[in-house]
Order: C-alpha cells, then structure tokens, then sequence
C-alpha cells in the first residue's frame, strides 16, 4: 500500500498481465474488487463469497489475455462484471438456492460465452490434474514437479532424492510419469463414459 | 530409449536435427506413436496449467490479505458504498428522533407502575445518531477497504457460561430481537440463538451458532453460589461502549430493589451496557449479574444473585435434556492471581451483545 496509486488504462492492465507483471494485477486487483463485492453482496452473498468469485474472474481474465488472438471490445469494467456474473449465477444455481438478480442498469454486459466455455473445459482438466497429483502423492509428485517444472536436471534430481545417479533418477521419474498419466486419463474416461 | 524420454526431449529441444527430423515423420505415419505423443503433450500441458494456476491463487489471495485484509466480512446486504449517502441525509432526523423517542420513554415509563418506574434497565438505545462521531469518521476512512456493520439496535453485556458456547445475557437487552450477535477483542462478531430466557429473573441463555468460535474456551471463572457478606469488594466487567470497560465497589445490600433478596444492591458505577456483566468477587469468583440501577441515586446497581441463575440453568438443562448446557463445578484458577491478571484473563469471556430488531 505504499506505493502511490497508478493509473493504467484497460491496455495497459491487458499488457501487463500478458507479461506477468504483478504492479498491475495488484492494482487491477483493487481497482475492481469493490465493483464485484458489490455485484456480490447485492445478490445474496457475503464477502467471502465476493471474494472467492472475484478471484476467479481474475484467473479467466488472466488466462484469456493470455491467448494471442485475444482482443478486449469493451471496456475491462464491463468485461470483469460480465465474466463475475456468469460465474456468481453458476454458483447460485449450483447451490441450487432460489435467487433473485439484481441487475445494475449501469452496467452493460458483454457476451463472454466463449470465453466462459474454454475456461470451463480447462477447469475440468484442472480438477482432473489435482486429484490425479493428490492420488500420486509423494516423493512422485515433487520429483515430476522438479523435472518438468522447476526444469531441474536428472542430476540434481539423483542428488536431492538420494538416487544413486541421473539413470536410476530417470527410471523413477519414468515409473512416476506413467502413474500420473495412468489417473489422470483414467478419469477422462470416466467422464466420457 | 523409452518413448516418453524421447518426447521430453523432443519438447525441450534437446534433439539433433537428424533425430528430430526422424521423429516428425515417425509422429506422421505411425498413429499410436503419434496418440501416446499427443496424450503426453496434454498431460504436462496441463501440469503445467495447474501449477500457474495454483501460483496466481496464491498471489490474488496474498494480494487480497495485503490489500483488503483477511477478516473482512458483511452480516447483511447493504453494500458499504453509499454508507454516507444512505446515513447521511437522516442523520439530522435521527437526532430529533432520538430525542424524542428519549422524552416519549421517560414519559411512558413515568405512566407505568412506580415499580417500573425506579428501575431503569441498563441497555444502550443505540440509534444511527449515537453511533459515535469517531466511530463514523473511522467508518468514512475504511469505507473504501472494509465492510460497515449497521448499528444495532440495541446493546448489553453477556459472560461465558461454560465451555460449550453457551453465555449469559440480561433479558430485557435480547427482548423482541430478530438477531443476537455478540462480540469481543478474541472473538469475531457471532450470531447466537436464545435457548433460555427468564424476564423474572432478566437471564437469558444464549448459545453460539457456530460452535467452532468456542472450541478453545477456558472459561477462567467459577460461578459460585456463596452470598456474600455486606461490605465485600467487588467488579464488575462490560460493554457500556464499544471497549470493555472496568468497574469497581462493594456490596452495598444483601436485598435488591423492592427489598428484593434474589438481588443484591451494589455500589458500582453501573452504565446502559452494563447490563448482563457479570460480578466478580475478589478472587475472580461470579457471584452476580448486572441487572439494573436504580434511577433515582446514584451508584446504587442491581445484580441478580447466581444462586438463581445456577437453579435456572439446572431447570432448563433438565427441561430441553441438553447435557452440554451445565455450569463447570471447578474451582475458579483465579484465585491469589493480581486483579489485573484476573481482568486480563476474564475479558475473552465477557461479551458485547449486539442486538438488531426490527
């Protein structure tokens, strides 16, 4: 907080968060957690909820931006609002509680269908990657994280798990592997079935 | 080499351009090379996914605590943008209102049996306009940060009974209300339900509705059921404002108002708020409960004797057969121990009760 406020505009919050630069997500961050805890609040949820929502608007605008084609048609306000709401609905429904939507007239809203569907689709990967790495467990899941992606090599892998060289290292990380791949593709299945 | 070496080597570029070359046109005419590839591409896409994923939750939340605080929370759906403009235009009707409301009471009461009359409960009336010119200028400075709770209606004292959740209010400050929530330096704002009330006696019990805010108390105190002698100090703890607030004296009477013997008269500077506090003995004992003042002296309070609230409790436990609700028989391990320990040591237990009405 101490440093002064910066002013960016939507390009410039857009830019930053292409480049990972967190000045600006923390400032995007404030700039608009009282507009989503207000949509929040108005419409039966507390701050914790507001709070859990907005970060998830954060994470499809983070993740959007990241997409090369990705283009903002409309001011980020309205797009942080529009993404907020379809997300808050969701949980409304899912907690299946009768419900009444406020709607601010003020605000317009922006059709983010596609972008919600995309992230939807990865969400169900993500939940699938948590579980499989839950179901993995230890020294796996640390030893797969280290290879592929603190990047380390098999040689500084052999000698913080104690292996007696890289090859014995590369097997554990091979056996590892295929366990991984084994839960996480086994659960795609399921679902398809 | 195993096939799953060679497409982590074929995606970290570590191959020769012969061997890549070989691998491309190995990916284009053998399908199931080609599949367990696409399979493996996935899997670590998606570990990688979940990692940055899980690393900007971790960065939005340590944003959040930074920014806005970790225990920010809303009781009800007034956003605290528009506080001022919602407060602000009736706060000068508020203050005409609250005294009137004030005079139209004392009149009314002085219509009442002259029993009523004398007694004056020690609740707050806590309308917008009481709500403290500091307490506004602080909620205009954390307006922008933190969430406003709407002035209650209506404020008191309460003490934890036991370890169970369970805490002692005066009836009349919980009378008609539509929410209860009590509040205190170690405890965060708690909704309660009434399990017991007693507008005789002005007890009633309260229990809290999430039973976790209570998982580590160690009620200090033991309510004892001696009757003290005339002339015995005694204290008493607080809310009369929204800081706990320390007060003093002795046994004055062994009979309360109306030569009453349930209660006691005593010589502490009781104030609205106060109600409901307990009374301590020297050595940290509860021997009462602030009840009322008497309107017409000065620093001549009420406390109701715990003998009536022991046998009250043990009704009403055997009555709704709820075994948790019972006084703990221990001996308080508050004895010998400097007062201001005691103080130090009782205060987590004693609450602010917020009460809202409709």
């Amino acid at each position: 907080m101490s440093k002064p406020n910066l002013q960016f505009t939507d390009n410039q919050f857009i830019d930053g968060l292409r480049n990972n630069n967190n000045e600006v997500l923390t400032a995007l961050y404030k700039k608009y957690y009282n507009f989503v805890l207000k949509l929040i609040v108005n419409n039966s949820g507390n701050s914790e909820q507001a709070q859990d929502i907005y970060q998830e608007t954060i994470i499809v605008v983070f993740e959007n931006c990241k997409k090369p084609d990705f283009q903002l048609n409309c001011q980020l306000q309205t797009y942080i609002y529009s993404i907020a709401k379809r997300l808050w609905l969701k949980q409304l429904k899912k907690n299946g509680n009768s419900y009444f939507f406020r709607e601010d007239e003020e605000n317009e809203i922006e059709d983010v269908e596609s972008d919600m569907s995309i992230y939807h689709q990865k969400e169900t990967d993500l939940d699938k990657m948590q579980q499989s790495l839950t179901q993995l467990g230890e020294p796996c899941k640390t030893l797969i994280n280290d290879f592929y992606i603190n990047k380390k090599s098999m040689d500084e892998i052999a000698e913080k798990f104690g292996y007696t060289n890289a090859d014995n290292a590369k097997n554990q990380k091979y056996k590892c592997l295929q366990r991984l791949k084994k839960y996480f593709f086994e659960k795609e299945e399921n679902i398809e079935d | 080499m195993r096939n799953t070496d060679v497409f982590d080597c074929y995606l970290n570029n570590e191959l020769n351009e012969t061997e890549k070359v070989a691998f491309e046109t190995r990916l284009k005419n053998d399908h199931l090379f080609c599949d367990a590839f696409e399979h493996h591409k996935k899997l670590i896409n998606t570990l990688q996914e979940y990692t940055n994923q899980t690393n900007l939750r971790a960065t939005l939340k340590a944003i959040h605590e930074k920014e806005f605080g970790g225990h920010a929370q809303v009781i009800s759906i007034n956003a605290p943008i528009g506080f001022f403009k919602r407060y602000g235009k009736t706060m000068a009707v508020a203050a005409s209102t609250a005294a009137i409301v004030m005079f139209c009471s004392i009149a009314l009461f002085n219509q009442q049996k002259q029993q009523q009359e004398e007694l004056t409960t020690l609740g707050k009336k806590v309308l917008a306009l009481e709500y403290t010119n500091d307490a506004i200028v602080e909620e205009i400075v954390k307006t922008n940060t933190k969430l406003n709770y709407v002035p209650a209606n209506y404020e008191g004292s309460a003490f934890a009974l036991n370890n169970n959740g369970y805490i002692v209010t005066s009836y009349h400050t919980i009378k008609d209300a539509d929410s209860i929530l009590i509040e205190n330096a170690n405890t965060k704002r708690t909704l309660t339900t009434v399990v017991y009330q007693n507008p005789k006696l002005d007890i009633a019990v309260l229990h809290v509705n999430e039973i976790l805010v209570a998982k580590d108390w160690q009620v200090p105190f033991c309510i004892s059921d001696r009757t003290l002698d005339i002339g015995e100090k005694i204290y008493t703890l607080g809310y009369p404002r929204k800081d706990i607030v320390y007060g003093e004296g002795s046994i004055s009477s062994l009979s309360g108002f109306n030569n009453d013997s349930k209660m006691y008269q005593v010589s502490i500077p009781v104030n609205p708020g106060n109600s409901g506090g307990p009374v301590l003995d020297e050595q940290g004992n509860l021997i009462g409960i602030v009840r009322g003042k008497n309107k017409q002296a000065e620093a001549t309070g009420f406390a109701l004797k715990t003998h009536e609230l022991i046998e009250a409790v043990a009704n009403c436990a055997k009555e709704l057969q709820k075994e948790d609700l019972v006084i703990s028989a221990k001996k308080s391990n508050l004895k010998g121990v400097k007062r201001t320990e005691q103080i130090k040591r009782i205060t987590p237990y004693v609450f602010n009760v917020l009460v809202y009405k409709n």
